[in-house]
């Protein structure tokens, strides 16, 4: 039954590959498929990143970054690396997204809050100033110092990706970490509040 | 993967199957519930309209076609329209990793279990979308409940799937199916049962259903998130749910329960009569467990289920480790 199964489905892919030779010289070659679907991840990556910079609702500008994402692991499809474009969705779409979204719920947000009204130009200086200092430290980087990454990094199996993390990129990869754990323990700073302190503000609450 | 027009016509050809196996799941599941939910209460279920009443759910579609789409006001309406769309379109995507038989895989990929973890997160932001935009109380209590249930039970979920993963050397679906037996002492059931009771509460938790169905909790929310939400906006959100209770137990089936292997014959019956079975422990248990409360819910996922989650990962990878 099954290899019953499996010989339709070889014939059929035969005759699929014998109706592509024919339509080959009117079809479109690969290059251009390539090209279509970087124009359009490149379209998603700036309609999103627009969005998420103009939108007057949080809510509405988060998901401009998840469009934005979303192109990114396109870029990384295109790059022939399946295992990170995934990636980049489980963790930057299915986490980070998520957890700003919390974010915003919980705290106090209404339609006519801060970010609703336009931005005071000293914000903008702000913002341009922001934008240089980080693309003259990464533009030059990337420009000249990315050529070689291709040849480093030919399969992006999860060995492959394990090993490199754990041997050659070693120092970058516990860095990261350190950076988290410090983001992650600033957090908790922020949100601390000793045990008395928010006794003596609920009973404050309760008695007004 | 070269891309060729083979591999068109294939993921053509099965996107439009796996709409089919979408609806006609959600109606024979609609069916399924009621039954034994009347069964476990001792009364009849639906019994009018066709023989044993089966065309029931088929009505209760019609009825859902048919139905008005009404918009309450002052909604976000892009939001509004967008969140049952974002809710129905991954699930496709997931079922395209399946190996449903032999020489039946949608699509062979190399990572299929990451592919089906990543799409699935994209279900969570739906909820959440479709709370906001509501502009409901109710709504936006029932999607802040969603995301961190989902966030939460989505880690001893991988956790116990990694293990198999760790075990089996592979993220494909098709290659840990190869690697289990005909009968079922040679699952992975048998060398990982641990797992397979973490992976079980967890889908329960994942999937939002009952006793963790706090992001709808009918009696205390109405219904959640999709409490606005009218004939087909609805419409979508229920396909989408029930199809994600059918992903998870094909994931269950194809990790701990040989896949499409089994006594005989292997092939898609087999993977079939597996994850109807875990849907029907689903529905056993919505009927049985009373609802637990919110910090409840959090406490058996943070203190029981990723603690035992992490112990079982750990073994798993000394047990493999000495065992090569």
């Amino acid at each position: 039954m099954n290899d019953l199964i499996g010989q339709i489905f070889h014939s059929l892919a035969l005759v699929l590959a014998d109706i592509e030779a024919w339509l080959a010289p009117y079809l479109p070659g690969l290059n251009w498929v390539a090209l279509l679907a970087f124009a359009f991840y490149v379209i998603l990556i700036l309609s999103g990143g627009l969005t998420a910079i103009l939108a007057r609702n949080l809510v509405r500008a988060t998901l401009g970054l998840i469009i934005t994402f979303l192109g990114v692991a396109g870029m990384y499809l295109l790059l022939a690396s399946p295992f990170l474009a995934l990636m980049q969705l489980l963790i930057y779409i299915g986490a980070v997204c998520v957890l700003i979204f919390f974010a915003i719920m919980l705290t106090k947000n209404t339609a006519d809050g801060e970010e609703a009204q336009a931005p005071g130009p000293l914000n903008l200086i702000y913002a341009f100033l922001t934008v240089v200092a980080v693309l003259a430290v990464a533009g030059p980087t990337i420009v000249t110092g990315t050529k070689d990454i291709v040849v480093r990094l030919p399969v992006d199996t999860g060995s492959n990706l394990g090993e490199g993390l754990l041997s050659m990129d070693l120092l970058s990869f516990e860095l990261i970490s350190i950076i988290l754990l410090v983001a992650m323990a600033g957090a908790v700073y922020l949100a601390w509040r000793p045990q008395g302190q928010l006794d003596a503000k609920n009973e404050k609450r309760e008695s007004a | 993967m070269d891309l060729s027009l083979a591999i068109f016509v294939q993921i053509i050809a099965a996107v439009l199957l796996i709409i089919a196996l979408m609806v006609g799941n959600a109606v024979v599941m609609v069916y399924m519930e009621r039954k034994v939910a009347g069964f476990i209460q001792r009364r009849p279920g639906p019994y009018e309209v066709g023989p044993w009443g089966t065309l029931q759910a088929v009505c209760d579609s019609m009825k859902l076609l048919a139905k008005q789409l009404y918009r309450p006001g002052n909604v976000d309406l892009i939001l509004y329209y967008l969140a049952p769309i974002t809710a129905f379109f991954p699930v496709l995507l997931l079922f395209l990793a399946i190996p449903f038989g032999p020489w039946l895989t949608p699509l062979p990929v190399n990572d299929g279990i990451v592919l089906i973890l990543a799409f699935a997160g994209l279900g969570v932001l739906s909820n959440l979308l479709a709370g906001w935009a509501s502009n409901n109380k109710y709504s936006l209590l029932g999607a802040a409940r969603a995301v961190s249930q989902t966030v939460a039970y989505e880690i001893p979920m991988i956790l116990a799937l990694l293990a198999v993963v760790l075990q089996s050397g592979s993220m494909d679906l098709k290659r840990i199916t190869d690697q289990q037996g005909q009968w079922p002492w040679e699952w992975n059931i048998v060398l990982q049962p641990l797992a397979f009771f973490i992976y079980l509460v967890s889908l329960v938790g994942e999937t939002n259903r009952a006793p963790f169905d706090l992001p709808e909790a009918e009696s205390e929310l109405t219904a959640g998130f999709h409490t606005e939400y009218s004939g087909m906006g609805f419409a979508l959100f229920f396909l989408s749910e029930y199809a994600n209770m059918l992903l998870v137990s094909f994931v269950a089936a194809v990790f701990f329960l040989g896949g499409y292997k089994g006594p005989f014959a292997d092939g898609f019956w087999w993977l079939f009569l597996k994850a109807y079975a875990v849907m029907f422990f689903m529905v056993w248990i919505r009927w049985t467990f009373p609802r637990v409360r919110f910090d409840q819910l959090l406490n058996i996922n943070w203190k029981w289920l990723l603690p035992l989650g992490l112990i079982n990962l750990w073994l798993t990878a000394i047990i493999v480790k000495i065992a090569l």
